[in-house]
């Protein structure tokens, strides 16, 4: 890829937690170059722990990494860039006290939209999710995935270039997850957004992304990159085509081994790779 | 502020364990930083300037350095009408803590235990605990005298709402599933009181007890400061009377640190009876 | 035929304190106790009409009401911007919030002499009290209400690029108010139930003196009528500062 079309740069980032010779210091990330193509959608996939949620953190400015550079449309990152750069939690980050519109108008006045503009602009964002005859409700009042897509209503306001996102589904069920996971792939294929986003499963990944950058196990490394090459957007037909489960079965191979030694490291699992059956012996 | 995530933890305030390290060196810095060893400096710089203040600027008729007050304590220990007054203090509290918790659990359990009387009853209870006490204060006096005996009683009677609404409310947040399964394993009502509902309980008993306890010292303490005839509270108010701060401030220290000491303990127990509720 | 429970419930509650209302009138109409200890139905609530229609309770109810309320300027005030200030650091926390508990746990009217003996048997004293008093479940509950604001709605207002006013004004102070208005309420209450208490102990005015002057004159119908009072006011502002507090929570997170 052409470098100079590059909206995201990271260069050779790592990041460890804790203070140099403290023995409690985690080393999360280790050596991480990518580079993120305007318009493209990138997912990052790996084991608990691997500092894929850390690398977001980094590239939205959030953290400052302990080692290695991010740059955003040229520019380095050295804290939040709240007119390029817009989140989606994976927790509810919706202001309780607030109904789901006033949520939204207030991230515009934090951003330093003017007043007369932000109900419009608010009141269109939750158009564009098909939320706006909620908008004077509390999030108290709304199911969880109708609370994600306030939360993506409120970043998609903000209008920014990149849109970051961490686990946005990692708290629904399956089956919510599954229509948000289609009706984001119609959205974002509108928008033509730069978007990163962090996630733990792996169909989803596929089905979503451009690329998908696998992590290795703490400290983690992009072990590899998989493209996936199909237009957007996603029709519901892609989940259950052979394409899909090809990538999907390439992601597994690569995860597989990453996930067990990190289930090792927290004790949660005693042998690295799973006996053999027995069955002829009884 | 600054853009990234802090990522030491409370141990130490950066700032001010950097100030020290720079004075004293990096170890020795670390275990003066710790929280306990701060709040440790502060009470003992408030000595200080207590000390330096009042031997100052103060009026000896109002206030005394600690240094007097520490004076005047080894003299109230030795004046035998004091050491008696606290006693007598201390052993009303103790028998009106006692009764309290024998009483409040009883009455806890009598009303909590059963859904009705919970609905009906307690709310009646909850009521009384709302009043203010402190308007019968006069009343109490008159009817029980001006000994022990009303002191207990205003003691009993702060100290036991908080036992019995927290004995309520540890049977009452007993999940029916654990009641099921005792009884589907042949225990008799005897049983599941003292090996299900019993144990349940205990915890928010812990908690009950120590706002008991808290309850039942400011209702002796305020009897004794109404009625003048013995205990911390009339010596409190004669040596006042009599312009001797050193002695009141002396006196007070002692009730303090009692009052704290006694709180802290029930708050261990309270913490390590409550340690299965996760 | 089955009543409904919750009809049956209130039966027995009005029951309850009517078979007591009985039995205080039982023991005095059939002269078993002494009227002069305990005074018959019929005559406290005559004082107590009396003293409702003629507003002869004022002059009491005034001077409490002025020890109160200066009283509560100072312990809220300085309660909220204490607890504030120590919330900023986590440390500060970890230092002064056990301070803080422990004298919390410390039974504060022992300080009246020595309050007495600055301020005089006047209102000073009362307000000493009462400040003192209704100080510390204030600055605890500002203290846990803004250090346990919810990281995550920090790092959400952050990333939006919300400045520090901002962040204090729309995040910080909506996530802290239900715990600090807790606190309030609870301040509130206590600083006025120990000045009434100061009143009743040691005091030259105001309600709580008025009913220990009433039974030392062995005025026994007309104390009873004013503790009926004190409690019944008592009670009110126990109402209007739960209702504010649970209106002021409807929306917590």
């Amino acid at each position: 890829m052409n470098s100079r079309d590059a909206a995201i740069k990271i260069t050779d980032v790592s990041h460890a937690f804790g203070t140099e010779g403290d023995q409690r210091r985690v080393v999360a990330l280790e050596h991480s170059t990518l580079d993120v193509a305007r318009g493209e959608l990138l997912s990052l996939i790996g084991p608990s722990g691997c500092g894929k949620s850390t690398l977001l953190n980094i590239i939205g400015g959030l953290l400052s990494a302990s080692h290695g550079a991010v740059t955003i449309n040229g520019q380095p990152v050295r804290g939040p860039l709240p007119k390029s750069v817009a989140y989606v939690f994976q927790e509810n980050a919706l202001f309780p006290w607030r109904t789901v519109i006033q949520n939204i108008e207030l991230a515009l006045t934090f951003q330093g939209a003017q007043g007369k503009d932000r109900s419009r602009d608010a009141y269109e964002a939750l158009e564009a999710v098909g939320l706006a005859d909620f908008a004077d409700h509390y999030p108290s009042q709304l199911s969880g995935g109708m609370k994600q897509r306030c939360q993506l209503a409120r970043a998609l306001s903000l209008k920014t270039d990149i849109l970051l996102m961490d686990e946005p589904f990692g708290a629904l069920d399956e089956q919510t997850r599954m229509v948000l996971g289609e009706d984001l792939s119609v959205l974002l294929a509108r928008t033509g957004k730069t978007i990163v986003f962090v996630t733990h499963s792996l169909s989803e990944a596929v089905f979503l992304a451009d690329r998908v950058a696998v992590f290795t196990a703490r400290p983690g490394r992009i072990k590899k990159v998989i493209s996936v090459d199909e237009a957007h957007p996603r029709q519901p037909d892609f989940m259950t085509s052979p394409k899909l489960s090809a990538l999907r079965n390439e992601l597994y191979e690569l995860l597989h081994d990453e996930i067990r030694k990190t289930m090792i490291g927290t004790g949660e699992v005693v042998e690295s790779t799973p006996a053999p059956a027995r069955r002829a012996h009884r | 502020m600054s853009t990234a995530i802090r990522t030491g933890g409370a141990r130490s305030a950066p700032a001010y364990r950097e100030i020290l390290a720079r004075l004293f060196g990096a170890r020795l810095a670390d275990k003066i930083a710790r929280p306990g060893a701060t709040r440790l400096i502060i009470v003992i710089g408030v000595f200080i300037l207590w000390e330096v203040g009042v031997t100052f600027f103060g009026d000896p008729l109002f206030v005394s350095p600690p240094s007097e007050v520490m004076e005047a304590f080894g003299g109230l220990v030795d004046d035998k009408a004091i050491v008696g007054a606290v006693t007598t203090t201390f052993w009303e509290v103790a028998v009106g803590f006692a009764m309290s918790v024998a009483s409040g659990v009883l009455i806890g359990l009598a009303v909590g235990l059963n859904i009705f009387t919970r609905r009906s009853i307690f709310p009646v209870i909850l009521l009384l605990y709302a009043t203010p006490q402190v308007v019968f204060l006069p009343l109490v006096i008159m009817y029980f005298g001006i000994g022990s005996a009303s002191k207990i009683a205003f003691g009993v009677s702060h100290g036991i709402f908080p036992i019995i609404v927290t004995v309520v409310a540890g049977v009452q947040n007993l999940s029916p599933v654990l009641l099921t399964s005792a009884r589907s394993m042949g225990a008799n009502r005897r049983q599941i009181l003292r090996w299900v509902v019993f144990p349940h309980m205990v915890p928010s008993l812990f908690t009950g007890m120590r706002l008991g306890m808290t309850g039942v010292l400011l209702g002796v303490l305020l009897a004794e400061l109404y009625v003048s005839s013995g205990g911390i509270g009339y010596y409190t108010r004669l040596y006042t009377d009599t312009f001797a701060p050193a002695k009141v401030f002396s006196l007070i220290l002692v009730l303090a640190t009692f009052a704290i000491l006694l709180n802290e303990l029930a708050r261990r127990a309270e913490f390590h009876f409550n340690r299965w509720r996760g | 035929m089955k009543l409904p429970q919750k009809l049956v419930q209130r039966a027995v509650q009005v029951g309850f304190l009517l078979s007591l209302l009985l039995a205080w009138h039982l023991l005095t109409a059939t002269g078993m106790v002494n009227p002069l200890i305990l005074p018959t139905v019929p005559s406290v609530w005559k004082e107590f009409t009396l003293l409702v229609a003629s507003g002869s309770y004022w002059p009491h109810l005034r001077i409490t009401l002025y020890e109160y309320f200066v009283a509560i300027s100072i312990a809220i005030p300085s309660g909220l911007v204490i607890g504030y200030l120590v919330s900023r650091s986590r440390y500060a926390i970890r230092v002064f919030d056990p301070l803080f508990s422990s004298l919390y746990a410390v039974p504060l009217i022992i300080l009246l002499p020595v309050y007495i003996l600055y301020f005089g048997l006047g209102p000073g004293s009362k307000m000493a009290v009462g400040a003192t008093i209704g100080f510390f479940p204030v600055v605890l509950n500002t203290i846990a209400g803004f250090g346990t604001v919810d990281p995550l709605y920090v790092t959400a207002a952050r990333s939006m690029g919300a400045t520090g006013t901002q962040m204090f004004r729309h995040v910080m102070v909506p996530a802290a108010f239900p715990v600090v208005l807790t606190g309030m309420r609870i301040g509130l209450i206590l600083a006025f139930l120990s000045i009434l208490g100061t009143e009743t102990i040691v005091s030259l005015s105001g309600l709580g003196h008025q009913i220990v002057t009433l039974g030392e004159l062995l005025k026994t119908s007309a104390m009873f009528a004013y503790i009926a009072f004190a409690i019944i006011f008592s009670f009110l502002l126990n109402w209007v500062v739960s209702t504010a507090e649970a209106k002021g929570r409807r929306h917590a997170p």
